[in-house]
């Protein structure tokens, strides 16, 4: 396949700007952005709202060579909102003018340490690039995403060296035409700390932000236990 | 016994409805009360990743709509039952988006389970988990994605066991027989 003139960002998450999913494609758009690619984001959940929206972001869908879904893990696989325009752009891949010609490529990140969880939700991606009638261009994951915590990727220190060189490397090959790379596909999936570590800061920030809103004491609180 | 039918189909599927049909009368059969859940006609706001179920109001969702319902519904029952078009190997947006909504049932803090990290229960028990995909064609990738998803929850809930079948028209004697295996085995947990 040739290289793309026109790439869209969907970005999944629910939290628009400031989610890592943001910050992750943000930077893979800008690297191409710089390879003279026409690059344009549009944000999922607030794009279906309204019948006006969703035709708007099925004419950028359909106005790009190369589409590229940011998104977070939800329940192990793709959250509502995303799998809703799957759908509807999955659907219009069999009305005419289809979808021939264009390339899907997917970047998920996830709360857990291991970006292996993500899998299933990268064969989705897949799946739906094939139903679509679209060329599969790669999918990237990332574990241990609440570290970068939707902060720039430039400003997120060392803890997003790994990432940084992955989207490199996948921003050089999708704007060729080509696949993301093995190489990207690990360095991406490298922890970005130990998982003893990020389970270990991961349970006193949830302690602590439940403190601050007064519910320190209710966290293992059992609304629905019939004992209530 | 009770069984909870999460069903996701979209648009008046008449192959859904012929199978919820047969889901309902075939658990009835079997001695289990059943609540059908029809998503699509059910109005439920999508989870927007805010944490609040876990810090501000703990094990609820901070949204006041039916997800709450559906939520204690899918906790409290002896056997949860994912009805779905299989939808790129995975569930329709309508399940996903009561999917999404049980995140509250968990707890915030981690635990390893194998050789990964998980949300540690908040409660002592959650039903079985058994998925029921339907598909206009046999589709090898589509059925190996649908069941490692309905695998993969039933990890993330702790779910004593779960059971996937992913069927196209004609196979519903494989359901049946699957349906009569997890209800025998309800019954013995």
């Amino acid at each position: 396949m040739g290289g793309p003139k026109k790439v869209l960002l969907l970005v999944g998450s629910p939290k628009g700007s400031g989610s890592t999913s943001e910050a992750l494609g943000s930077y893979l758009l800008e690297r191409m952005g710089e390879r003279g690619i026409v690059t344009e984001v549009a944000r999922v959940p607030s794009s279906l709202r309204t019948e006006e929206e969703r035709k708007g972001l099925l004419h950028a869908v359909g106005s790009a060579d190369l589409l590229i879904l940011a998104t977070p893990l939800y329940a192990d696989s793709l959250p509502s909102g995303v799998t809703r325009l799957l759908e509807i752009v999955a659907a219009e891949g069999g009305r005419s003018p289809g979808h021939g010609g264009k390339s899907f490529a997917a970047l998920i990140n996830c709360g857990f340490p291991e970006a292996r969880q993500c899998d299933t939700a990268i064969a989705i991606c897949r799946c739906f690039a094939r139903e679509a009638g679209m060329e599969w261009a790669g999918g990237l994951a990332l574990g241990g995403g609440e570290s970068i915590g939707g902060r720039p990727l430039k400003e997120a220190g060392g803890v997003a060296r790994n990432a940084r060189k992955a989207l490199d490397l996948a921003a050089e090959a999708l704007s060729e035409g080509r696949q993301v790379p093995g190489e990207a596909v690990s360095l991406m999936a490298r922890p970005t700390v130990p998982a003893w570590m990020y389970t270990v800061i991961g349970d006193i920030g949830w302690r602590l932000k439940a403190r601050r809103r007064g519910t320190g004491t209710r966290m293992r609180d059992r609304p629905y236990w019939p004992d209530k | 016994m009770k069984t909870v039918i999460l069903n996701g189909a979209r648009n008046e599927d008449r192959w859904n409805a012929v199978i919820s049909r047969l889901l309902v009368e075939e658990i009835s059969s079997l001695g289990h009360s059943t609540d059908l859940l029809t998503l699509e006609g059910i109005r439920i706001a999508p989870c927007t990743g805010c944490f609040g179920c876990w810090v501000k109001t703990p094990g609820m969702c901070v949204k006041d709509d039916a997800g709450r319902d559906i939520a204690k519904s899918a906790l409290l029952c002896d056997l949860l039952v994912f009805l779905t078009p299989v939808t790129f190997g995975g569930y329709s947006s309508e399940l996903k988006k009561a999917v999404d909504r049980l995140i509250p049932l968990l707890s915030p803090f981690f635990v390893k389970i194998g050789r990964e990290i998980h949300h540690k229960p908040r409660y002592p028990r959650y039903p079985p988990i058994l998925g029921v995909g339907l598909m206009p064609v046999p589709d090898q990738e589509k059925e190996r994605i649908f069941r490692t998803l309905v695998e993969r929850n039933a990890v993330n809930y702790h779910s004593p066991f779960h059971e996937a079948v992913a069927i196209v028209a004609g196979q519903e004697e494989t359901l049946r027989a699957t349906l009569r295996a997890v209800v025998a085995r309800c019954r013995g947990s």
